[in-house]
């Protein structure tokens, strides 16, 4: 059981390296050379492909934690989800107003503000619980 | 919600490594409960009452708050 439980963390540590491994790559082909757009589209395909199995490998690994910390897991996820709905609001409301920055407000950079969000409500649940 | 696990664990001399393996939680996650600040599930303290054999409501009881 123990053994299970490190292992199936351990795998979701890895598909996110992965992961990483295959995303950075892939923006900065798709930024920096130019392809067709079928060969666009695939370099596009493959970081999400590494993302889905890392996610299925993460929610895996939640599976087999304790209570304590699927508890940390869920608040983590919520504080992350609530604060990046937040984000969004108040980007779409200032872009209402003719306010926009996308140098720091873009796709990309909303995806790394959620991680942070995540890792923001991680903190806190893990600080609340002691786990 | 209190409760005597401190207790009953000094009376088995388990440190909270040993009781946390023995339910399957991390010690960490046992020190949250033992402290009060995660109620654990029906399951979870069925367990703890089990390897130290006594009942649920031995381990746990609601202050006047929590009525």
């Amino acid at each position: 059981m123990e053994q299970s439980k490190k292992t199936a963390q351990w795998q979701s540590v890895i598909f996110a390296l992965i992961h990483g491994a295959t995303y950075l790559p892939a923006v900065w082909l798709l930024k920096h050379r130019v392809f067709s757009q079928p060969v666009s589209i695939i370099i596009g395909v493959v970081p999400i492909i590494t993302f889905v199995i890392f996610i299925y490998k993460l929610i895996k690994s939640f599976a087999v934690m304790d209570e304590v910390k699927q508890r940390v897991q869920l608040e983590a996820v919520v504080i992350g989800f609530a604060l990046t709905v937040v984000l969004i609001m108040i980007l779409f409301l200032l872009s209402l107003c003719g306010i926009s920055n996308a140098l720091w407000f873009g796709y990309a950079y909303l995806v790394c503000y959620c991680w942070l969000f995540y890792f923001v409500g991680w903190f806190i649940s893990k600080k609340k619980y002691g786990a | 919600m209190k409760n005597t696990i401190k207790v009953e664990r000094a009376k088995k001399n388990w440190t909270q490594a040993d009781l946390a393996k023995n339910i399957g939680v991390s010690r960490q996650g046992l020190n949250a409960i033992e402290t009060g600040k995660f109620i654990p599930s029906t399951l979870l303290a069925l367990r703890m009452a089990k390897v130290f054999d006594t009942t649920v409501e031995a381990l746990f009881q609601l202050e006047d708050g929590d009525a």
